[in-house]
């Protein structure tokens, strides 16, 4: 089908050129503009979701609450060398007492952290794959003789909500790719459809000198998919320009919440692949409407 | 001998109307001419209609070349229309082409090389002595002008049948005659003629030509023999 492209030049003649689907590769432009943003924001989540998700899934604190000074250091440092020896633990940071009063400062206020109340110490680890309950109970067990106060958290539990949030606007953007592309589909036979009524007469003769369904196809599906491809183009490159200025946008924000919410490389290939599928569509499209509104003639 | 078509009790009806043809039978051989005549809205259009595969009839059987033309199925129509050339009572050129890619177009849909076909397109615009027009549109030629095109477009493939609907009612006497010498010469290399006229005069300048009369959707010879036109009854002019 591709070949159609090099049709002759009396072939491209019988339709002329131009104005052939009137605002159609406008608004193609327009819905490949939206169907990539749709797919930028679906991509970024799920790289995010995954990227984050796989991370904060291997990611466990344990805080140690014991008032007496003495007792949470000696409890902490115990408990730091038996997570070292741990199998499946692959990181352990005992998180500095100034950091976690820093940490805590904007709700107990600074006066009071100044003040000698006790604040739990933290140790983060890192285990080798996805903490799960199993895995928390080992080292809770491997835990409790050396610091009793040992509790143990999986980062993963606070980040659900986050993480099913993504979920649903991943979903959100792949609902909106599919409406897209109805829509865009819907615009393509309409176009279809009135071309072949502005050529009507034309397509009528070619009939009746026994020209084939075929022949008559490939006059609009050429031109379709050379008006589709316009658009295409026209809405790939403004969503580029924005999917870029948005990303640089997040890098300042340097937020971390959105710090895996970057483009990863295989979705400017996705990207790229769309407004090279709208015009096939457009083409498959252009084809079958053809086809089937000439089944009624004899 | 072999026929080229066969009508047996033809009748079409457009919609629910009364029939536009009925129990029409005839049988069309090679290389014969045949004038269909018959008043305004006797049916010649209708019958041509049946002829160049733009109707199929509401009643009765249709062979053409050796198959039933009646259930031939849709995909198979291109092949036996390409065998048939039509001159349309309207000319339906296609407005945007040229004089001479109007008259190229049966040869292009037909696959022929495009350096085979500047040769017969130029020479049949200089038997049509439209050689000078051959970049013009339709709508800047004369009425008899695009008749002369729509003709060389349906003689150019060199069909089996041609089928002509008032191909001279544009034309002055004398292009009226050469225009049927052209038909004539196609008709001595085996195609079948068909031409619906009103005109009388053109009756005798094909010799051997039959003669079919359409009244009122009837053949006006029940019997569905053919046969000679009458000794003309009007002088040549
Ligand atoms: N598409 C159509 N729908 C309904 N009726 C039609 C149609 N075409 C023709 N008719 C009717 O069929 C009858 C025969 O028409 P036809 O065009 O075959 O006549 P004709 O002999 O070619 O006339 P003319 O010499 O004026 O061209 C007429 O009564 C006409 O009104
Ligand atoms: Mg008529």
């Amino acid at each position: 089908m591709l070949l159609d492209f090099a049709l002759p030049e009396h072939e491209r003649k019988l339709i002329p050129d131009g104005r052939v689907s009137g605002s159609m590769p406008w608004v193609i432009a327009i819905m490949t503009f939206l169907t990539l943003l749709a797919a930028a924001a679906g991509l970024i989540m799920a790289n995010a979701a995954m990227q984050g998700g796989a991370d904060l899934a291997r990611q466990v604190t344990v805080q140690i609450i014991e008032p007496d000074p003495t007792a949470r250091k000696v409890q902490s440092d115990g408990a730091a060398r038996i997570l070292r020896s741990a199998p499946g633990v692959t990181d352990v940071e005992i998180v500095p007492d100034a950091q976690i009063r820093e940490m805590l400062s904007p709700w107990l206020g600074e006066d009071v952290i100044d003040a000698d109340i006790p604040v739990p110490s933290l140790i983060d680890i890192r285990l080798d794959s996805p903490a799960n309950e199993e895995k928390l109970t080992e080292l809770r067990n491997a835990l409790s003789p050396i610091a009793p106060s040992a509790k143990l958290d999986s980062q993963a539990d606070w980040m659900a909500p986050f993480f099913s949030l993504m979920n649903s606007l991943l979903l959100l953007a792949v609902g909106i790719l599919l409406l897209l592309l109805i829509a865009t589909s819907a615009t393509v036979m309409l176009a279809v459809r009135s071309a072949l009524n502005n050529h009507r007469e034309t397509i009528e003769i070619m009939h009746m000198m026994g020209g084939t369904d075929v022949q008559a196809a490939r006059l609009f599906q050429r031109r379709m998919a050379l008006d589709a491809l316009f658009g295409a183009v026209i809405g790939f490159i403004l969503a580029v320009i924005v999917v870029l200025l948005l990303s640089f946008q997040f890098s300042a924000a340097n937020s971390s919440l959105l710090s895996g919410a970057a483009m990863p490389w295989y979705g400017w290939i996705a990207l790229a692949i769309i407004p090279l599928a709208i015009t096939g569509l457009a083409m498959l499209i252009a084809r079958r409407t053809v086809l089937s509104a000439l089944k009624k003639m004899l | 001998m072999q026929s080229v078509v066969e009508f047996d009790n033809v009748g079409l009806r457009y919609g629910t109307g009364t029939e536009a043809l009925t129990d029409i039978s005839f049988t069309l051989y090679p290389g014969s001419f045949y004038f269909l005549t018959g008043a305004s809205g006797a049916g010649k259009t209708s019958l041509l209609k049946l002829l160049y595969l733009a109707h199929r009839p509401s009643r009765g059987s249709i062979r053409m070349f050796d198959q039933d033309a009646v259930t031939l199925p849709r995909e198979r129509m291109p092949g036996f229309r390409r065998r048939i050339g039509v001159v349309f009572q309207d000319f339906r050129l296609v407005p945007h082409l040229s004089t001479f890619d109007n008259i190229a177009l049966p040869l292009r849909i037909a696959g022929i090389q495009e350096k085979d076909l500047q040769n017969p397109v130029s020479e049949m615009l200089n038997w049509i002595g439209l050689t000078d027009r051959e970049h013009a549109r339709p709508a800047t030629l004369s009425g008899g002008e695009q008749q002369r095109v729509a003709i060389a477009r349906a003689v150019i493939g060199r069909p089996e049948i041609l089928v002509a609907d008032e191909p001279t009612g544009n034309v002055d006497p004398d292009m009226a005659r050469r225009l049927l010498q052209l038909f004539a010469a196609l008709n001595k290399l085996g195609t079948t003629i068909v031409v619906a006229t009103h005109d009388i005069h053109l009756l005798q300048e094909i010799e051997n030509a039959q003669m079919m009369r359409l009244d009122a959707g009837r053949l006006a010879d029940p019997t569905g023999s053919l046969r000679h036109p009458p000794k003309p009854l009007v002088l040549k002019s």
